[in-house]
C-alpha cells in the first residue's frame, strides 16, 4: 500500500526499487567497513600490548569481568558516572595505576608511587629510572599525587587479583596507543592553574566544594616521604608511624579498626593469631609484623589473595618499620 | 468493545510483566539517580556499575516486553485468525519470564569480577553497555526472538497477500533475530568490539526497533480512528524504506572515536542527519490520521501514548540525535550526560510509550471494558510525559556543563571537578524522577486493576469547548509547531557548535554555548510540552460533540 487512495499502486516495483537503493547502499557499508579494521591502517591491537607476563587481551575480559563501563567511559562510550579511561595509561602511567588499582578507594601518594616504582620490572615498564622522570613522562599522575593523594576516592574497592590488575593496566596501555582520531579534543586552555581558576568563575557558588590544585593531601600531611627523624619516646615513634602509614598511603588498603579494607584491619591485629594461606598459624608480633611490611609475600593471611601488597624492603629503614609496628600496636582492638 | 479472536488473549500476561518490569526499572533509575547525588549511597552494597545494568536491560527487556504484547494483539487481527501455535507463546511466556529472572540476578556478578568464561565467551554477564547479558540470557533470548518471529509469520496470510503493515512487521520481528546475533560474539579488539555492539544496540533501535515502531503505530491508528488501512499503508511504506536507508549508514555516527578511520566522519554525519526524515514523517502522519477524518477520540489514554511516543520520537530522537550527530558537535557531546539526555527521550518516549500504549488499548478490549475510567490514564500520562521532559532538560543542562569542565577545561576527575559544577542538575534528575515513578505507579495500577475497580463514567461527563485551544489543530498549525522545535533544536545544536569557538576552547568562556543550550533546551522541551497540550486538547473538543453515546459498549458491561 505505497500509494494513496485512488493512485495506481505498482506496489512490487516500488518495493523492488526501494530494495535495490539500499543493497548499493549495504555494499557501500561492507566496503568502509572493511577499510576500517584493514590491518595496513596500522590501528593499535590488543595482542601488540603487554605489561610484564600480562596480556591486553586478558585485561580486556577483566575490565568486561567488573563491568569497568558500568560507572567509567572507554573511548566514550559507557557510563558518565566516572572519568573515560581510553588515556589513562598515558596520563598517570603503569606505576600509578599499579598502586591505585588493588586499592582503588584511595588515591595513591607519593610514597604509594615509589614503592610500585622501586619494582624494577614496573620501573621498566614506565620506561624511567626515578620519580622525576616518571612525573615528566606521566605528568597526570604528579597532578593526581598533588592535589588527591591520600584522600578518598568515590571507586569502591574491587576484589582484583595481582594477574587482574597487570592485565588491565596491559589493556589499558593498549586503549591510550588506540588512534581514536583526535578524541577526546585536545585542552587548548592553558594550565592546571588556569584552568581551575575557569571552572571556578563559571560555577562560583556550586564549586565552592572542588578542590583546589594542591588538594587535601599537601594540607594534611607533607606529600614527600624523605624526612622523618627517629623521635625519642614512643608517642613520637607512634606519631611517627602514622604519618608514615598515611605519606604511604597504607591506610587505603588497611582500615585502623578490625574491618577487612583491602588487606587486614590494623585495630586490635597487634598480638592476635593470624591463620596462614599454608594452614599454619603465627602471633602477629613486632617481628612478624616487621616481615609481613619489608617482605609480604612470605606469610600470606588466610583468605587474603597473595602478591597485591608491595614489599617496602628498600623503601623503609629499621627505626621507620618499628615505628609503623608500634602505630599498629597502639590501635587496640575497641 | 472486546477482541475478535480467543488467542488475542495471550497479550495480556506480556502486558502485565511489562508494567511491572517498568516499575522495577524506574526504581533502579532512582537508585542511579540518588547515586549521583550521593556517590557513596549503596556503594559497596549495589555498586553503580550493577544498579545501571539492571536499568538498561529491564529498560530494554520491558520494552520488548510491550512489544510482544503488541504484536501478539495485533497479530490475529491482521491476519483474520487465530495465532498460530499458541502453546508456543505460553512458552514463550516463561521462557522470557525466566531470562528475565537469571538475567536480573547475574549481572551482580559484576561486582566479584565474575563473567563465567568458558570458551572464550562470558556466560553469566558481559560488562557491555547495553548488552550486559551473559551469553546464556543471550542465547535463550535468541530461541524466543525466533519462536516470535515464528509465530508471527505462520499466523500472517500468504507473502502476496501482505499489506505494508505485514511486512513492516514480518522484517521486523526477522531483524530483530537477526540482529541479535552480532551480540553473540566476544571480540577481543575495542574497537571491532564497539564497531559490532552499535550494531546490535542501535541497528536494533534505528532500524528494526523503529520498523515495529512504525508498523504498530500504524495499526494502532487504524483501530484507534479506524481509518483505512491503505492510507496508513503509504506512512509505513516510506517511514520504514527512509529509516533504512538514512540509518544504515547514518549509523555510522558511532564510529567516530572509536578507532575506526576518520572517513566515517563524513558518512556517519552525512546519513545520520537524514535521519529525522522518517520520524517527521510519521509525526505528520499521526497528526493526519488523527484530524482528517474528525472521528472523536474514543480510548484517550491509548492515543495520548501513541502521540507521546511520535512526539517524543521526534524529538527525542530526531531533534536531540541530530544536534549531536555531527562529528563537529559529536565531539563534544560524546561521553557526557548530553548523551542520556537524547536517549532517554527517544527510548521511553518512542518505544516505551508504544508500549503503555498498545496496553491501553489492548487491556481494556480484552477484559470487555467498553466504559472504563480514562482519568487515571491520563493523569498518569502527564505525569510520566512532562517529568521525562523534565529529566531530559536535567540531563542536558548538566552536560553541557559537564563538556565545559571536562573536555574545555580538560578537568576529568568526576568527584572533585566535575561533580560539584553539576550538583543542581544532579538534584533534578532524581526530584523528576519521583514524579516519573509516581506516574509509572498510577498507570501500572490503573492498567493492572482496570475492570476489577468500579467503572465510572465521569470520564465523559467534562464537555469541553470546542474553540480556542481545544479547537481544530489545522496542519498550518501544526507545522508551525514542529518548526519551533526544530529552530530550538538548531539553537542547541548550535550551542554544541560553540564548543569549537576559539572564544570557548581557548579563552574558555563558556557564556555562549550555556546560553544556547539554556534557550534551546527549554524552549524545545516547552514547546514539546505545549505541542502535546494543545493536540489533545483540540482532540478533546470533538468529545463534546460525538460522544452521547459511549462507543461500542457491551450490553450489559457497564452497571448502573
Amino acid at each position: 500500500m505505497s500509494c494513496r487512495e485512488g493512485e495506481p499502486c505498482a506496489e512490487g516495483r516500488k518495493r523492488l526499487r526501494a530494495l535495490l537503493v539500499l543493497g548499493v547502499m549495504l555494499v557501500g557499508f561492507i566496503v568502509l567497513s572493511a577499510f576500517s579494521f584493514l590491518g595496513s591502517r596500522g590501528q593499535a591491537t590488543p595482542d601488540e600490548f603487554r605489561f610484564g607476563e600480562y596480556q591486553a587481551a586478558d585485561g580486556k575480559r577483566v575490565f568486561q569481568a567488573y563491568n569497568c563501563m558500568g560507572c567509567h567511559t572507554m573511548v566514550g562510550n559507557g557510563s558518565y558516572f566516572a572519568p573515560d579511561l581510553t588515556d589513562e595509561y598515558e596520563k598517570a602511567g603503569p606505576a600509578w595505576l599499579a598502586a591505585f588499582l588493588p586499592s582503588a578507594g584511595g588515591w595513591p601518594t607519593e610514597g604509594a608511587l615509589k614503592v610500585q616504582l622501586a619494582d624494577p620490572a614496573i620501573a621498566a615498564e614506565a620506561g624511567v629510572s626515578s620519580l622525576e622522570e616518571y612525573y615528566a613522562k606521566y605528568p597526570g599522575a604528579r597532578a593526581r599525587i598533588e592535589r588527591r593523594g591520600g584522600g578518598t576516592t568515590l571507586m569502591p574497592n574491587l576484589p582484583l587479583t595481582r594477574d587482574e590488575i597487570g592485565e588491565l593496566i596491559a589493556y589499558l596501555e593498549y586503549t591510550s596507543a588506540l588512534n581514536t582520531e583526535g578524541w577526546p579534543p585536545e585542552v587548548r586552555t592553558g594550565g592546571l592553574e588556569r584552568r581551575l581558576s575557569l571552572a571556578r568563575r563559571a560555577h562560583p557558588v556550586l564549586s565552592a566544594g572542588a578542590l583546589p590544585a594542591a588538594g587535601p593531601a599537601e594540607a594534611a600531611a607533607p606529600v614527600t616521604v624523605a624526612d622523618n627523624s627517629p623521635g625519642s619516646g614512643v608517642t613520637d615513634l607512634i606519631q611517627q608511624g602514622e604519618e608514615l602509614s598515611r605519606n604511604y598511603a597504607c591506610l587505603s588498603c588497611h582500615a585502623v579498626d578490625a574491618s577487612r579494607r583491602v588487606g587486614p584491619g590494623w585495630g586490635g591485629l597487634y598480638g592476635s593469631t593470624v591463620p596462614l594461606a599454608d594452614g599454619t598459624a603465627v602471633t602477629a608480633d613486632e617481628a612478624y609484623l616487621a616481615e609481613s611490611i619489608l617482605h609480604p609475600n612470605v606469610h600470606i593471611a588466610e583468605g587474603y589473595p597473595a602478591g597485591i601488597m608491595p614489599a617496602y624492603e628498600n623503601q623503609l629503614d629499621e627505626g621507620e618499620v618499628a615505628a609503623i609496628v608500634a602505630y599498629i600496636r597502639s590501635l587496640e582492638q575497641p | 468493545m472486546q477482541i475478535q479472536y480467543d488467542t488475542q488473549r495471550l497479550s495480556l500476561r506480556f502486558f502485565m510483566l511489562m508494567l511491572v518490569l517498568f516499575l522495577a526499572q524506574v526504581a533502579f533509575g532512582l537508585i542511579l539517580a540518588l547515586q549521583h547525588a550521593d556517590p557513596a549511597f549503596l556503594a559497596g552494597t549495589l555498586n553503580f556499575n550493577v544498579v545501571r545494568a539492571e536499568h538498561l536491560n529491564l529498560g530494554l527487556l520491558w520494552i520488548i516486553a510491550g512489544f510482544m504484547g503488541a504484536i501478539l494483539f495485533v497479530g490475529p487481527l491482521l491476519s483474520r485468525r487465530e495465532l498460530a501455535a499458541p502453546w508456543l507463546i505460553k512458552l514463550l511466556f516463561w521462557a522470557f519470564l525466566l531470562t528475565v529472572a537469571w538475567n536480573f540476578l547475574s549481572q551482580g556478578l559484576a561486582a566479584q569480577g565474575v563473567a563465567g568464561w568458558w570458551a572464550g565467551q562470558p556466560w553469566f554477564q558481559e560488562g557491555l553497555e547495553y548488552l550486559e547479558a551473559g551469553r546464556i540470557a543471550d542465547l535463550v533470548v535468541l530461541v524466543g526472538f525466533s519462536i516470535l518471529a515464528y509465530v508471527v509469520i505462520r499466523t500472517f496470510p500468504p507473502v502476496r497477500e501482505w499489506n505494508e503493515i505485514h511486512w513492516g512487521l514480518g522484517i521486523g520481528v526477522i531483524a530483530l533475530t537477526a540482529i541479535w546475533v552480532f551480540g553473540l560474539f566476544y571480540v577481543p579488539r575495542l574497537d571491532l568490539q564497539e564497531y559490532f555492539r552499535w550494531f546490535v544496540v542501535h541497528y536494533w533501535v534505528e532500524g528494526v526497533w523503529e520498523v515495529i515502531h512504525i508498523s504498530l503505530v500504524g495499526f494502532l491508528l487504524v483501530l484507534l480512528f479506524r481509518v483505512d488501512v491503505k492510507s496508513v499503508g503509504f506512512a509505513v511504506f516510506w517511514g520504514v524504506v527512509l529509516v533504512w536507508l538514512s540509518g544504515l549508514i547514518g549509523n555510522a555516527h558511532h564510529y567516530f572515536w572509536i578507532g575506526t578511520p576518520e572517513f566515517w566522519q563524513f558518512w556517519g554525519s552525512l546519513f545520520s542527519a537524514l535521519e529525522p526524515l522518517p520520524l517527521v514523517f510519521c509525526f505528520w502522519h499521526v497528526y493526519l490520521d488523527a484530524h482528517q477524518n474528525s472521528k472523536p477520540l474514543e480510548n484517550a489514554p491509548a492515543f495520548y501514548f501513541i502521540l507521546g511516543s511520535v512526539v517524543l520520537e521526534q524529538v527525542g530522537a530526531g531533534i536531540l540525535g541530530f544536534s549531536m550527530t555531527f562529528a563537529l558537535t559529536n565531539v563534544w557531546s560524546h561521553g557526557t550526560w548530553v548523551t542520556p539526555s537524547h536517549a532517554h527521550l527517544a527510548l521511553f518516549g518512542t518505544f516505551g510509550m508504544l508500549g503503555l500504549g498498545a496496553a491501553y488499548y489492548a487491556v481494556p478490549t480484552i477484559r470487555k471494558l467498553g466504559n472504563f475510567d480514562q482519568r487515571l490514564g491520563k493523569l498518569g500520562f502527564w505525569l510520566v510525559f512532562a517529568s521525562i521532559l523534565g529529566i531530559a532538560f536535567a540531563f542536558a543542562i548538566g552536560g553541557t556543563m559537564q563538556i565545559y569542565v571536562t573536555r574545555t577545561l580538560g578537568l576529568d576527575w568526576f568527584g572533585g571537578d566535575v561533580f560539584p559544577m553539576m550538583t543542581l542538575y544532579k538534584l533534578l534528575v532524581p526530584l523528576f524522577g519521583l514524579v516519573f515513578l509516581l506516574g509509572a505507579g498510577i498507570i501500572a495500577f490503573d492498567l493492572m486493576t482496570m475492570g476489577a475497580r468500579a467503572q465510572s463514567t465521569a470520564a465523559f461527563a467534562e464537555l469541553r469547548q470546542a474553540t480556542g485551544w481545544g479547537g481544530r489543530l489545522s496542519g498550518f498549525e501544526a507545522g508551525i509547531w514542529l518548526m519551533g522545535m526544530w529552530l530550538f533544536g538548531g539553537i542547541i545544536t548550535l550551542g554544541l557548535l560553540a564548543f569549537n569557538l576559539p572564544r570557548v576552547r581557548v579563552e574558555g568562556d563558556p557564556t555562549l554555548p550555556y546560553l544556547l543550550a539554556w534557550v534551546g533546551y527549554s524552549g524545545l522541551l516547552a514547546v514539546t510540552l505545549l505541542f502535546v497540550w494543545r493536540f489533545l486538547a483540540s482532540l478533546e473538543g470533538r468529545v463534546a460533540t460525538s460522544r452521547a453515546v459511549p462507543w461500542g459498549v457491551p450490553e450489559g458491561a457497564v452497571a448502573a
